[in-house]
């Protein structure tokens, strides 16, 4: 695909002056396309309007499949398919099963979530980030609108919207997407 | 929901900049090699040959090589084993725990304390391949495959298959879990970075872009992840307790084995750390991020973890004379008057009397003392692993059998093996990676720099 | 194998050599396989499918831990030569002067394990650890491959030519042989003697007895050695004599004596056995009363008890020095008069004076008759050691041209040994038939080697009318030839011996008895029970009073203790006289007391060990100078508890230089030691002994360092009788757990129900009273299970390989004292043997821990060991309370570093192999398997026949070589079985249903039951016949 984007980008290097600006913008009812900070802006994701993530219950998802696995293959193998007498105890000797059951619960929930995440996020190693500011890993927080989904405003107009936002510098970038 | 102690003092000194952290971490990345870095690099690669001629002669000869026997099957092996697991809980402890504590302090040394988790762990894998007497099977017929024995499987009632699920697992974790944390600051690097090394830093970043959607999904990843791995690194010091716990081996078989291992294992991991700690902290000039008060801190933890070793201590010769047992008790006294009574001594000197010394603020604060006694902490926690695995097995029920352990050059080659390995490792890490999760500190910059203008 | 480029005959046809079996076996497949049944020679594809078929029969052949290098099938199968299936031939175990009649065990023509006969009226199927391990002296590459003169290898032809020529005109000779057993023999050396007039046969015993036949010569006027009884003895005092280690006849003593100590709440009743000795020997070890004493005080003891018992019988007292006072004496003395007629007195001393004293006793107790009998004399050892000493001085007076050493060594452990070296250049013609380049025969000019007792026929009378017959169980290895027909050759006499000895028994022995009148079948029953039997010595015997005072008179001059120290020289269990030095399995044999390998040594007892600074701790100890009778000699020191003080032992039968690669510069040769007394060989040294410690140190490899049993009634439970008698469990003690509110059974406490084992449930009990520590069963355990030798270093290590160990545990100085005092033996301590094995435990927690389940229980109760599924974590052997699990640390087997383990090493040791056991590979555990091989084997011969095992046809190695029967194996489940019997077994039962197994015999107890691990091995406790406990 591959049509341009215009976009306005405010940088900003305070978090405290950003979260003020997406809200008093949102307000505005410019519609921001998407933040990008070098580290977690605690609150962010709420002034922007984004719903709570559903990783959680994959995580559990994943975990539920790890206790069943791991009890199945457990009872079957030392119940089933050969039991054999190991120190007197039954064939299907459940209190032993606790831990490997245990490990293999937290090791499917991690791994079944943290794959979900980069899937959800689109994060591969060939993925080029196709950055629209350069400090954005540094130290500088950018915001990106989309002239395009701002039909009711000028772009001259989202730009002063954002220096009076506190954004320390304001300009205009086009990116391939 | 950022509830910190006002009086606390800044995380950060020297009223840094959101740049400079980029700037002074990146600055070990990308620049050469200093003179003193290549010095250790090299001695660590030395060790790991000399290590690994040892490890050689075992697998060539046989186990037979090293001084174990009919009586004691398991000695310096073992020992290392658990020092090292040990060793490798205070990484995670310290990224988990402390971030679901919120503790911010955490942030100056997760990154360092999860890679020497890593690190630690893949140390104390080598022992349980080596040990074995056909490691060349046994490295796979331990996994529940199938194979060409039939419906053979493993036996799921051995705490030692317990182990082999608790470790691996705690090692993918704990590896998933410092890899993630990694994301951020390689793509921080990628972008000041050209040529060969934009592409590999571009890769291992995933393609990180910073954006607020990411951030939000990637917060809540890492508390779950923290959540479970909290949980994680208290299993595996209880499982690997197991291993001693379900025997019939006066001296082993102990119900207060898991809390006794589990705060033995902090209690070492944060002594080790420390010890990382101090080292880089001098070799990379980051005094304005590893603070005294951090130093302070963790020798806290050791005061308590330290004192929680030592009841379990008092507990075990307790429980040994109320029980009765005479197999029991005998192997309580042999410890502390038997052959091995130096082994024990030094346990109880190194592991119970020399923390105390950190409640004097004095020598908690300062760096030498610390560093002293974090590795005489260490040293200590080895004499644990040491005396309850020989001393208990080398004198049990039958006095028939009762023998003697005498360490031979390839015990002690093959656990040189593991340091070389350890640090080799560490060094690469510290040279290749960020040692500081730059991410997480630039979040608390503000907040420092505030307090420092104050 | 470099050393031995030698073939070995895989059959009787390339034995043969008949020219059609090397036809055959020109070609690829010696089998002729049939290809060209379809005409001119095409294959078709069934025959390639036959080919595939014997093509992966050979692979999978080859793909054992071990390849089989040659294999050559049979052309024409012989006879009762099945493969996998094993024969068993009756035959006699003969080693110098000792003989036991056996059953030879073979696989396909191989010897591999020797078991007793129980047809013997005198061993009854008991062995001891010397005859077990004599099928591996078979298998020695050290035997000599042929003729030699000069060291030079001749072929028979010649070296008979030579030696006859010469011979011929030596004038006198003489033939030096140990006890000559087999009347055949002597026949066959009588016609030597009348072809060479000159000629004269010398026989000598290493441990000479000549004291014994010569003291019954003065007092009853005919040399012998009369047969002991002791199951008929009430009460047995010893002076000195370890008639169930190594004196006399052994096995046969064991029996006997074990019937005497079995008791059950029926029988309560067991003989008294006081012993007084200066070493602790095995006897000693399980006397009831054990005096230590001084050598010097032998002769006054017996003396001050023949007094004694005549003041009771009125008969006239004998003038003797005072002994002062030995504590019991007194006390024996009543007793044995109390028993008079079942009691038995015996010296071990070999002064004549002595053993006269003795033979007055035991007639005054009017003993003979009934414990011992001059019906059937002994033939073990029939050596005079006059008749050597004369020898020696002819030779080197010159007179002596002749000699010819006939299966014996004399030159290493004969008293004459130096004056023999010095002759021998005198004489003109000098013949050997020692089976090896040992120390005489490296010294003679023509070794014309004897064939090993395994590889010819022969006869063996063990006692006056018991004859015992020897058959091949195997062609002779090498191109030996058996001694007597080389004696028949030189006499001019070309007859086969087997058909010689046929004649023998045709003119001798077929006329004495009356149930058949076909030769044939006489001589066939004979060859089937290996054992014959004719009536005995009819002649009584009037004692020679005279004999008696003189007798005392020779005491009173010769034990005059100067008060200095004292050496005992001593046989060990294991070595013996040293003749089967070069045997790695009887090396590497703990020994039942010291528990030590590899070595001998000076036992001094506390005393003299503070004295002179010397301390035994785990092994390592100090070299002191040992100076006796002029020679001075470098030996470790180990302290003894038991020895007596002012004296010091040491063992003959070591410091081979000749014995081969395995044998030689083991330990120190004391044969220089022994001294004359009376004219006969004596083992002890009253005066001149001095003992100066060196300081240098040495480590002495133990298998059992910690002496005591720590006061731990949960290992060692044991009684005296006077207690036992009043209550059946006595010293029985049963651990009781407190749980909700009331203490219960170990076994009563359990998440788990168990498993039910409802076809076979295998188990053993263990008599520790009537187990006397011999270790037999050790060793047969070894050849049984192929069990590695590892090798003084590894044995130091504390790697050695055992599946099955005696605990030697001595009584603590201080019972109730505190830890560190318990750690200490006593002085002169009571001893306690536990065989310990693999416990087969039914809740095993070797079982639960190992990771791949390698080791798992099978449903006859065995606990099992996957070798090829162990990966080696030794979380097994950990785990284990009993620590009887043994890891593989190395490659044992084809491994330059352990050719001492000579069964795993080379081509010929290999053939000694069990084909029915797995030879271990690196890495793996292994232990104990209570023979599972002989179980299912047993368990088929029955299933072929329909029926079930029955009790006693299935019997571990162990069990079976046990002298004493202090072992016996079995099925639990079997209620008739001896096992169910002797334990009471008793099944509680809810209808159908087994809920619990009931052990009822009081003295059964498990080894550690608190720990509940449920084993199928029980124990029976220790009774002591004493009338208190002590300390």
């Amino acid at each position: 695909m591959s049509d341009v984007k215009n976009y306005v980008l405010g940088v900003y290097d305070d978090e405290d002056v950003l979260l003020k600006a997406v809200g008093k913008l949102r307000a505005t009812g410019i519609k921001i396309q998407e933040v990008y900070s070098p580290f977690p802006v605690h609150g962010l994701d709420e002034e922007l309007g984004y719903k709570r993530s559903k990783l959680p219950i994959a995580a559990f998802m994943f975990g539920m499949l790890g206790t069943t696995l791991a009890l199945v293959m457990q009872i079957w193998m030392l119940g089933v398919d050969w039991p054999m007498i190991i120190g007197g105890k039954n064939h299907i000797a459940l209190p032993d099963f606790v831990p490997v059951t245990f490990e293999l619960t937290v090791l499917l929930a991690a791994f079944g979530m943290v794959g979900t995440f980069l899937v959800s996020s689109d994060l591969k190693p060939w993925k080029d980030p196709n950055l629209l500011d350069i400090r954005i890993t540094d130290d500088k927080h950018v915001m990106a609108i989309d002239i395009a989904s701002n039909k009711t405003m000028e772009a001259s107009a989202i730009q002063k919207a954002l220096q009076e936002s506190g954004a320390v510098e304001v300009n205009e970038k086009s990116r391939e997407e | 929901m950022q509830v910190e102690a006002t009086v606390r003092k800044p995380l950060v000194t020297g009223g840094k900049t959101v740049h400079d952290v980029t700037n002074d971490i990146c600055r070990h990345v990308e620049g050469k090699p200093t003179k003193l870095w290549t010095a250790a690099f090299g001695i660590s690669v030395i060790t790991l040959m000399i290590g690994l001629v040892a490890v050689v002669a075992t697998l060539w000869e046989g186990i037979g090589m090293w001084g174990l026997n009919k009586t004691v099957g398991w000695a310096w092996d073992i020992t290392n084993f658990v020092w090292w697991v040990g060793i490798g809980h205070a990484g995670t402890l310290i990224s988990a725990v402390l971030l679901l504590f919120r503790q911010k302090w955490r942030m100056a040394i997760n990154r360092a304390s999860e890679a020497m988790t890593i690190f630690a762990v893949i140390c104390a894998a080598q022992f349980p391949i080596l040990h074995m007497g056909r490691p060349w099977l046994g490295a796979y017929w331990a996994l529940p495959l199938p194979n060409t024995f039939g419906s053979l499987w493993v036996n799921f009632n051995s705490p030692l298959l317990w182990d082999v699920f608790a470790i691996s697992t705690y090692f993918s974790v704990s590896l998933v879990f410092w890899y993630l944390g990694l994301v951020p600051d390689f793509a921080t690097i990628r972008d000041r970075a050209k040529g060969i090394r934009r592409i590999i830093y571009g890769g291992l970043s995933l393609g990180w872009d910073g954006a607020a959607r990411t951030w939000s999904r990637y917060e809540s990843v890492s508390l779950i992840l923290a959540g479970l791995a909290t949980p994680l690194v208290l299993s595996v010091h209880t499982i690997v307790s197991f291993d001693f716990a379900t025997s019939v081996i006066p001296g082993w078989h102990t119900t207060i084995f898991p809390p006794y291992f589990v705060a033995g294992a902090i209690f070492s991991g944060f002594a080790m750390v420390l010890t990382l700690m101090i080292v880089t902290r001098e070799t990379f000039k980051l005094h304005d991020y590893i603070t005294i008060e951090h130093i302070e801190l963790m020798n806290i933890v050791i005061i308590v973890t330290g004192s929680i070793v030592g009841i379990a201590y008092i507990t075990e010769f307790f429980v040994a004379w109320y029980s009765g047992v005479p197999a029991e008790q005998y192997a309580f006294y042999n410890r502390m008057q038997g052959p091995y009574w130096w082994a024990y001594w030094s346990m109880m000197t190194c592991n119970v009397i020399s923390p105390q010394l950190f409640w004097f603020k004095k020598i908690r604060t300062s760096i030498a003392a610390t560093f002293i006694i974090s590795i005489i902490v260490n040293i200590g926690m080895w004499f644990e692993r040491f005396v309850i695995i020989v001393t208990s097995l080398h004198r049990d029920y039958l006095p028939s059998s009762w023998a003697m352990f005498y360490p031979t050059i390839y015990d002690m080659g093959v656990y040189l093996f593991t340091f070389g390995l350890f640090f080799t490792a560490f060094f690469l890490f510290a040279k290749f990676f960020p040692v500081i999760n730059m991410a997480e500190v630039k979040s608390i910059i503000k907040s420092s720099s505030e307090k420092t203008a104050e | 194998m470099k050393e031995n480029q030698k073939t070995y005959w895989k059959g009787i046809e390339q034995l043969k050599n008949d020219p059609e079996f090397i036809k055959k076996n020109e070609g690829e497949f010696p089998e002729y396989l049939p290809i060209n049944e379809n005409g001119e020679g095409a294959s078709n594809r069934r025959d390639f499918l036959k080919m595939m078929g014997f093509g992966i029969a050979a692979a999978s052949l080859a793909a054992c831990e071990s390849p089989v290098r040659k294999a050559i099938p049979y052309l024409n199968k012989p006879v009762d030569v099945d493969p996998s299936i094993p024969n068993y031939y009756a035959s006699t175990y003969v080693n110098g002067g000792d003989a036991v009649s056996v059953v030879v065990k073979t696989r396909e023509g191989r010897p591999i394990k020797i078991e007793g006969n129980k047809f013997s009226k005198i061993t009854k199927g008991g062995t001891n650890a010397q005859v077990e391990a004599s099928v591996l002296s078979l298998y020695d590459k050290e035997r000599l491959a042929g003729p030699l003169k000069a060291g030079a290898e001749i072929d028979w032809e010649t070296l008979d030519r030579e030696v006859a020529a010469k011979l011929g005109q030596a004038g006198q000779i003489r033939i030096v042989s140990n006890s000559v057993l087999s009347p055949t023999t002597k026949k066959a050396v009588g016609e030597f003697i009348a072809k060479y007039p000159g000629a004269k046969h010398v026989s000598y015993d290493p441990i000479s007895a000549y004291g014994m036949s010569e003291a019954n010569r003065r007092s009853f006027g005919e040399a012998m050695i009369p047969s002991y009884d002791f199951s008929k003895a009430k009460t047995i005092v010893s002076v000195g004599a370890d008639f169930l280690g190594t004196w006399i006849s052994p096995i046969e003593f064991a029996k006997q004596y074990a019937q005497t100590r079995k008791i059950h709440a029926e029988h309560r009743e067991m003989s008294r056995h006081y012993q007084f000795e200066s070493n602790l020997s095995l006897t000693g070890a399980n006397a009831d009363y054990r005096t230590p004493i001084k050598p010097s005080q032998v002769g006054p003891l017996v003396a001050a008890m023949y007094n004694a018992v005549a003041a009771k019988a009125g008969a006239a007292k004998v003038s003797a020095p005072s002994v002062g006072d030995v504590a019991q004496m007194t006390k024996a003395a009543n007793e044995l008069w109390a028993n008079r007629g079942e009691s038995l007195v015996l010296a071990g001393s070999n002064d004549p004076a002595v053993q006269v004293l003795v033979n007055g006793i035991n007639a005054m107790l009017g003993n003979y008759g009934v414990t011992l009998s001059t019906e059937r004399p002994v033939h073990f050892r029939q050596g005079n050691d006059q008749d050597l000493a004369n020898f020696a001085k002819e030779l080197n007076a010159g007179t002596v041209k002749g000699v010819i050493f006939f299966n014996c060594n004399p030159l290493y452990d004969s008293a004459e040994a130096g004056a023999i070296q010095n002759g021998l250049s005198k004489a003109s013609v000098t013949v050997s038939t020692a089976d090896r380049m040992d120390e005489t025969a490296s010294a003679v000019e023509y070794v014309a080697p004897d064939h090993h007792y395994l590889e010819q026929w022969n006869d063996a009378e063990l006692k006056t009318g018991h004859i015992s017959l020897i058959q091949p169980t195997i062609s002779p290895l090498f191109s030996t030839r058996q001694a007597p027909q080389s004696f028949l050759k030189w006499a001019g006499q070309d007859v086969e011996f087997y058909t010689y000895l046929q004649d023998n028994w045709r003119t001798n022995f077929f006329n004495k008895q009356n149930d058949t009148t076909d030769f044939q079948m006489f001589w066939d029953k004979s060859l089937f029970d290996g054992v014959f039997e004719t009536e005995g010595n009819t002649k009584t015997y009037e004692l020679n009073e005279a004999a008696v005072s003189a007798a005392a008179t020779s005491i009173a001059q010769n034990y005059k203790s100067e008060g200095g120290l004292e050496l005992a020289l001593y046989e060990k269990v294991g070595i013996g006289n040293g003749s089967q030095a070069n045997n790695p399995w009887l090396q590497e044999m703990s020994d039942p007391i010291t528990k030590a390998t590899w070595d001998n040594y000076l036992t001094i007892s506390m005393k003299e060990a503070n004295e002179w600074g010397i301390e035994l701790d785990e092994g390592a100890t100090q070299l002191v100078e040992l100076t006796a009778g002029g020679q001075t000699i470098t030996v470790p020191a180990l302290v003894q508890p038991g020895q007596a003080e002012g004296t010091v032992g040491l063992a003959v039968g070591y410091g081979r230089t000749k014995a081969g690669r395995v044998g030689n510069e083991v330990g120190v040769n004391a044969y220089p030691m022994v001294t004359k007394l009376n004219g006969a060989n004596v083992l002890d040294v009253l005066a001149g002994v001095s003992v100066a410690a060196t300081g240098e140190s040495y480590r002495i490899a133990q298998t059992q360092t910690h002496q005591t049993y720590m006061g731990r009634e949960n290992v060692i439970q044991e009684a005296v009788l006077a207690d036992y008698q009043k209550d059946t469990s006595a010293g029985r003690w049963s651990p009781k757990i407190y749980k909700e509110g009331e203490y219960i059974k170990p076994s009563k406490i359990t998440l788990w129900k168990g498993h039910e084992y409802n076809n076979h449930h295998w188990g053993l009990s263990i008599d520790m009273n009537s187990c006397t520590g011999c270790s037999a069963c050790t060793v047969a355990c070894q050849a049984e299970n192929n069990i590695p030798v590892v090798g003084k270093e590894e044995v130091l290590n504390r790697r050695e390989m055992a599946w099955i160990r005696i605990d030697r545990y001595y009584s603590a100085a201080n019972p109730a004292g505190n830890k560190k005092e318990l750690e200490e033996a006593s002085a002169n301590p009571e001893v306690t043997f536990q065989p310990m094995m693999c416990q087969h435990c039914n809740n095993a927690p070797c079982e639960t821990v190992c990771p791949v389940a390698a080791t798992t229980h099978s449903t006859e109760g065995l606990n099992q060991m996957t070798y090829n599924r162990c990966i080696g974590t030794r979380y097994c052997a950990n785990n284990c309370p009993y620590k009887v699990r043994r890891f593989n640390w190395f490659k044992y087997h084809d491994n330059t570093q352990f050719d001492k383990n000579s069964s795993m090493n080379n081509d010929l040791g290999k053939m000694v192999l069990n084909p029915d056991v797995t030879v271990r590979a690196r890495g793996v555990m292994e232990k104990c398997t209570m023979c599972v091989q002989r179980i299912q084997s047993g368990k088929l011969a029955a299933k072929r026949e329909g029926r079930r095992p029955e009790d006693g046809e299935i019997n571990t190695a162990c069990a079976s070589a046990c002298p004493s029967d202090a072992i016996v194996f079995g099925d639990l489940n079997d209620t008739n079985s001896m096992i169910s019997k002797s334990l009471q077994i008793e099944d509680r039962k809810e209808g159908e249903v087994v809920t619990e197994r009931v052990v009822n015999e009081d003295r059964a107890y498990h080894v550690l039951e608190e720990l509940n691990v449920n084993p199928n091995v029980w124990y029976m406790t220790k009774i002591r016949n004493k009338d208190k406990q002590e300390a």
